[in-house]
C-alpha cells in the first residue's frame, strides 16, 4: 500500500521523545517509526478543524491524503473510543483500487469482492452484483 | 479554507520527532505518496 503515517498531538517534541522511550517501545520493537508532530496550541488541528479549543487537546482526527495532496478520507471519533486501523486501511486499499482501475467499491468492500463499474454504481441494478453478504 | 473530502490538505510545518531525532518535517514532502494523518489527544494515551 505504500502510505506513509504521521501522528500529531498538542504534545511538545521531548514529550514524543519520552513517551517512545517509556511506553511505545513497549509495545513496539523499536517504538513508533513514523513522525510524531508537535502541534503546540492546535494550530495544526485547528487547520484540520480537529483541535478543542475547551480543553486544549487535538481530537482523535484521521486523514487520508492522496499522492495529489488531496483529502480523500475524514474521521473524527470521541476521545474515549480508540480507532479502528483494519477500517483506514481498508479505505486505502479501497481508494488506491479506485485510482488505478476507476472502479467504485459498494458497502463492505475488501479485495476479492465484486466491484463496479461507474456506471453499474448508478445504474440501480446494483443488486444484480452486490448481495447483503458482502456488507460483512 | 474548509477542511472537507476532495479538498487539498492544509499545508503545514512543524517540529516532529522522527526515530529518534527532532527535526522540522512539511506535509508537502510526502507530496507523491499516500498519507495517513493522524491527530490524537495526547501521549501516554490510547491513539
Amino acid at each position: 500500500m505504500g502510505a506513509e503515517v504521521l501522528a500529531i498531538s498538542v504534545d511538545s517534541a521531548d514529550t514524543h521523545r519520552s513517551w517512545q522511550e517509556k511506553e511505545l517501545s513497549q509495545m513496539v520493537k523499536d517504538g513508533a517509526l513514523f513522525p510524531m508532530f508537535s502541534d503546540p496550541g492546535g494550530r495544526i488541528g485547528a487547520l484540520y478543524g480537529v483541535y478543542d479549543s475547551e480543553n486544549g487537546l487535538d481530537q482523535r482526527g484521521r486523514f487520508l491524503i492522496d499522492p495529489l495532496g488531496v483529502i480523500q478520507s475524514i474521521e473524527v471519533v470521541a476521545e474515549p473510543v480508540g480507532r479502528d486501523i483494519a477500517e483506514a486501511l481498508r479505505q486505502l486499499r479501497a481508494l488506491q483500487h479506485h485510482q488505478t482501475t476507476g472502479d467504485y467499491m459498494p458497502c463492505g468492500w475488501e479485495p476479492g469482492k465484486p466491484t463496479l463499474s461507474k456506471e453499474q454504481s448508478r445504474s440501480g441494478e446494483i443488486w444484480k452484483e452486490w448481495k447483503t453478504r458482502h456488507a460483512f | 479554507m474548509s477542511v472537507m473530502v476532495g479538498r487539498k490538505a492544509p499545508e503545514f510545518t512543524a517540529d516532529a520527532f522522527d526515530r529518534g531525532e527532532v527535526r522540522k518535517v512539511s506535509l508537502s514532502e510526502y507530496r507523491g505518496r499516500w498519507v495517513m494523518l493522524f491527530f490524537y489527544p495526547a501521549d501516554f494515551s490510547t491513539v
